[in-house]
């Protein structure tokens, strides 16, 4: 197996399912799930992909900015969680307890919407109309016996 | 309940059944060919498909199940209904790819794109079919329970024969009109629980006044007699923190690779269409997850003030329902009826598929196009048949079995959609390799805990994560490290294309 830089990330990707699942096998689950993020990471590297280049501006919006609010929903949930244990809350964010409201707000609502209408405002970037038309020609074009395609088809 | 409300329920709930099967008829003149009936069909925009994966995602266990878990446990299976922006991200990922294969040649099921990408392996197809046909008998085994209980709760009528009849519509115009037909009804099916989604939540502010006085009155000495315990309204809820841990994983990393998600996919008329499927799966699936909190909400609200008592938490949603009135019941009880139709529906098109298609293919046999459409609709009414009488001997354990569904099929299609579409160096004897420890783990995951259901075992799992979380990580696992071991396939320089895409 040669090793090229999505080999090495696709082996990160088993290191962290094995850690992710360690964790919450030991009764650290909440270290599990940050662990998740990584690999959510990974793999929204790996979907950039194009001809072997990763499209890192495409990674850090939408997807990195939902990771991070994911991330920040994880802490404040358990912050709160734990800091108003066995009692009623010190306040409230919209009628909720704050523990909920992070998820509320920063694992539900705002990431939806983000990604949702994110992806929309890099649509081109993410398949232009170009690439996926030079892509519906070239897969419909003649094949050679071994595969490739006509060297006319190439040019 | 008036005898009259309760004949009004009935009629609003079979208006949603015979406006399915008139949708399956007229769709019947769409399919043109076998490819077309079996899914191949690449003619649907990004409303029709936002709101048939919406409908087909959202089962029944998510419109009666997950309100009843939200009323007795609190928020921890909320984290499972709110993690829609996975949607988004297994198209980002793995959208273009996939519908990038379904140019190369004809992709009409899960396995022609197995096919593609692993150069025709039998092996994998085989253990594919098996393990996509365990999660179609644990779904639909589900969903013809979630029927009984709709209408168990109105009148006083046979089970067997309630599902009987809601299952032999459900084949008539699955078997008429094929994945055309299914797509076209769950749409509809779709609009229906948006629609009651809705009205719930506008009911839910009328009832409570909005969150503050749920948390109020659980935080009362009533919710406390009521055995209400107010640490579910926090983030994680009253279960055990793995809980939390496993229902965030599960939808997050499963959405992408749920056979409801990947066949719309393939269905889409363009690949550039994709970002505004997003925006309307997303926005309907927040409905729907709103609507299932506010249902849950509104139980433990109308508990912890005395209004109402329920015993049964998977019978909150009718509970709630009833209470709010005529409007909401004749909404609420259809959008019940229709989770289960459009996921119901789903898998006897898939199952058909698998026996029709990919079952043959794997042992070697061709089965000609016509003949496959003729298997495929005996399967799927031998399915349903099947479905019927498996929810009918089993009881409450076929509402567990379809729980265990949406792990099983994540394990069974991680390894060669997600890794096998991301990574080029994914071999057909690693992913073979991954899908036979899923088969395996699957298989010794659900024994145990029937041995567990029936007092035969005391194993508990590591950390108290649920099985299905360990068999995912162990295919996944497995697929990869066995991969790097050995050599990666020749590919097709067409699906070279579609993975660089």
């Amino acid at each position: 197996m040669k090793f090229n830089v999505e080999t090495s990330l696709i082996t990160l990707s088993a290191v962290l399912w094995i850690m992710m699942v360690g964790l919450a096998g030991t009764g650290h689950w909440l270290a599990g799930l940050y662990v998740l993020l990584g690999l959510l990471l990974i793999y929204g590297v790996l979907g950039s992909s194009h001809k072997g280049r990763f499209d890192l501006k495409l990674v850090a919006f939408p997807a990195l900015v939902w990771i991070i609010m994911w991330a920040a929903a994880f802490w404040l949930g358990d912050h709160y969680a734990l800091a108003f244990a066995g009692q009623y809350p010190d306040f409230t964010i919209l009628g909720f307890h704050p523990s909920f409201a992070a998820i509320v707000v920063l694992f539900w609502v705002v990431p939806t919407l983000l990604m949702g209408f994110g992806f929309e405002m890099v649509k081109d970037r993410w398949l232009s109309q170009e690439r996926w038309d030079d892509f519906v020609r070239q897969v419909h074009e003649p094949m050679s016996e071994d595969g490739d395609r006509d060297k006319e088809g190439q040019a | 309940m008036s005898e009259s409300a309760k004949y009004l329920i009935l009629f609003s709930s079979f208006l949603v059944l015979a406006i399915s099967f008139g949708i399956g008829l007229w769709a019947k003149k769409k399919v043109t060919s076998p490819e077309a009936f079996f899914g191949g069909a690449k003619i649907f925009g990004p409303v029709t498909i936002g709101l048939a994966t919406m409908a087909a995602v959202g089962s029944a266990f998510a419109v009666v199940g997950v309100p009843g878990l939200v009323y007795s446990t609190g928020n921890t299976i909320l984290l499972f209904m709110f993690a829609a922006p996975a949607f988004v991200f297994g198209y980002l990922v793995i959208g273009k790819k996939l519908r990038g294969m379904a140019e190369i040649g004809t992709v009409a099921s899960l396995g022609d794109l197995s096919d593609l990408r692993f150069n025709h392996h039998r092996g994998i197809k085989l253990i594919l079919s098996i393990m996509l046909f365990i999660g179609c008998v644990m779904y639909l085994s589900a969903q013809v329970e979630a029927c009984a209980k709709l209408f168990e709760n109105l009148f006083d009528w046979n089970r067997f024969v309630i599902s009987a009849v809601i299952f032999t519509i459900l084949i008539a115009y699955t078997v008429i009109s094929g994945e055309i037909g299914g797509i076209l009804t769950q749409a509809f099916q779709g609009f229906v629980i948006v629609l009651a989604g809705l009205i719930f939540i506008i009911a839910f502010f009328t009832v409570t006044g909005g969150f503050g006085p749920v948390l109020e009155a659980i935080s009362g000495q009533q919710g406390a007699a009521a055995g209400l315990n107010p640490d579910s309204m926090t983030a994680w809820g009253s279960l055990p923190g793995s809980y939390s841990f496993a229902w965030v994983l599960l939808p997050t990393l499963g959405i992408m690779c749920q056979p409801q998600v990947l066949t719309r996919i393939l269905m889409l008329r363009s690949p550039r269409d994709m970002p505004q499927l997003s925006i309307y799966a997303v926005l309907t699936n927040m409905v729907a997850g709103m609507m299932v909190m506010a249902v849950g909400y509104c139980a433990i609200y109308l508990v912890a003030n005395g209004t109402l008592t329920i015993v049964d938490p998977d019978k909150a949603v009718f509970k709630v329902a009833d209470y709010l009135g005529i409007v909401a019941q004749l909404f609420v009880y259809p959008a019940v009826l229709a989770a289960a139709l459009s996921t119901s529906s789903l898998f006897l098109s898939l199952a058909g598929n698998i026996v029709s298609r990919d079952l043959p293919g794997s042992l070697g046999l061709k089965i000609k196009p016509a003949r496959q459409m003729a298997t495929s609709r005996i399967a799927m009414s031998v399915m349903g048949v099947l479905a019927i009488g498996f929810a009918a001997v089993s009881g409450d354990m076929v509402a567990i079995l379809g729980t265990y569904g949406f792990g099983t099929l994540t394990a069974a299609t991680f390894p060669i959609f997600i890794v096998g579409l991301l990574w080029k160096g994914a071999s057909s004897l690693g992913v073979m390799l991954g899908m036979l420890t899923a088969l395996v783990t699957t298989i010794g995951g659900v024994g145990i805990e029937m041995l567990k259901r029936f007092d035969l075992s005391d194993f508990a799992w590591p950390g108290g994560v649920p099985w299905y979380v360990f068999v995912m990580a162990a295919s996944v696992v497995v697929t990869i490290f066995a991969s790097l071991a050995t050599s990666g396939d020749k590919l097709d320089k067409r699906v070279e294309m579609a993975m660089d895409l």
